[in-house]
């Protein structure tokens, strides 16, 4: 009786170890493979993210958000004058300010095609897209050199806007 | 006893006096149709336009906050906003604008376009001698 347990027991032992025999040839992957351990550098980010995720603001009626971006604009190369150019830049960065307000606040549309051909990728294009109502966003400071000009702005987001 | 027109004189001067002063204060008031849309190209002003144009129908609502541009004396909305473009278009940013991107990296190139618009809007303006009041009906 005692042997026959004995016996049992190691039937159903070496069953188990013939059944993880089998699955790591399935997978195709032998046993020294199994042991390897890949380091991310990416992967030591994630916990970051996560936890910008978490403290990202909420809009909620106690408190308001204020959203702050700064655009940027550079003038056309046929400007008359300095202060032509400057103008122009200016509403250049408005535009671009008020673009950036409208993708934090609302978010941006991404569509993506590759085209890929004998193995190579012929064409990679990236679209994205903003639509959006911009209302009381304010300039807060504007800088202008070398060409090029930016624009703070700032807008300031209550939950009574939005609670229709 | 005095005669009904007794007082007649007295009341057309003070008649007169009083629709000299308002005339001279408000000329006229109208209402204007503004619309405002300019485009971004790669990060450069590309195109800009501005339109104004009477109304030929009474437009519905009410005055909102009025924007006071400095006039000499003319009755012509296109100059006077002309002659206080910034101020103006600083105003309509403040109304609101539609926002409009459309960006497009092609192998890695990429290329953009942001169109911000003002949808016709109905003004109220009134004519004053040194002063223009604009304000948007809502």
């Amino acid at each position: 009786m005692q042997y026959s347990l004995l016996l049992a027991a190691l039937l159903s032992a070496s069953s188990l170890m013939a059944d993880d025999i089998v699955q790591a040839e399935n997978t195709g992957l032998s046993e020294p493979t199994k042991n390897i351990t890949v380091v991310c550098p990416e992967c030591t980010k994630v916990a970051p993210m996560q936890e910008q995720a978490d403290s990202e603001q909420v809009l909620s009626a106690e408190k308001d958000i204020l959203i702050n971006v700064t655009g940027q604009g550079v003038a056309p190369m046929d400007t008359s004058s300095p202060a032509q150019a400057y103008a122009l830049a200016k509403r250049a960065a408005v535009a671009d300010a008020y673009r950036l307000i409208a993708e934090k606040v609302k978010g941006v549309r991404i569509d993506g095609q590759d085209l890929i051909k004998n193995m190579m990728v012929k064409r990679s294009t990236v679209r994205t897209s903003v639509n959006a109502m911009v209302r009381n966003a304010n300039v807060v400071e504007t800088t202008f050199k070398e060409g090029l000009c930016e624009v703070e702005m700032e807008i300031l987001i209550s939950h009574s806007q939005f609670a229709q | 006893m005095r005669s009904r027109d007794g007082n007649l004189n007295f009341s057309l001067s003070i008649c007169t006096v009083i629709s000299l002063l308002f005339s001279s204060q408000t000329l006229k008031a109208d209402e204007y149709l503004i619309s405002y849309r300019y485009v971004v190209k790669d990060a450069t002003l590309y195109n800009e336009t501005l339109q104004i144009a009477k109304a030929m129908q009474k437009c519905v609502g009410e005055p909102q906050t009025e924007l006071i541009l400095e006039n000499d004396g003319a009755n012509d909305l296109k100059k006077i906003i002309a002659e206080n473009s910034d101020e103006f278009i600083d105003a309509i940013h403040k109304l609101g604008l539609h926002v409009e991107h459309n960006e497009r990296t092609e192998n890695l190139q990429n290329s953009s376009t942001t169109i911000l618009t003002l949808q016709t809007t109905c003004f109220k303006v009134d004519f004053n001698d040194n002063s223009v009041r604009i304000a948007p009906l809502k």
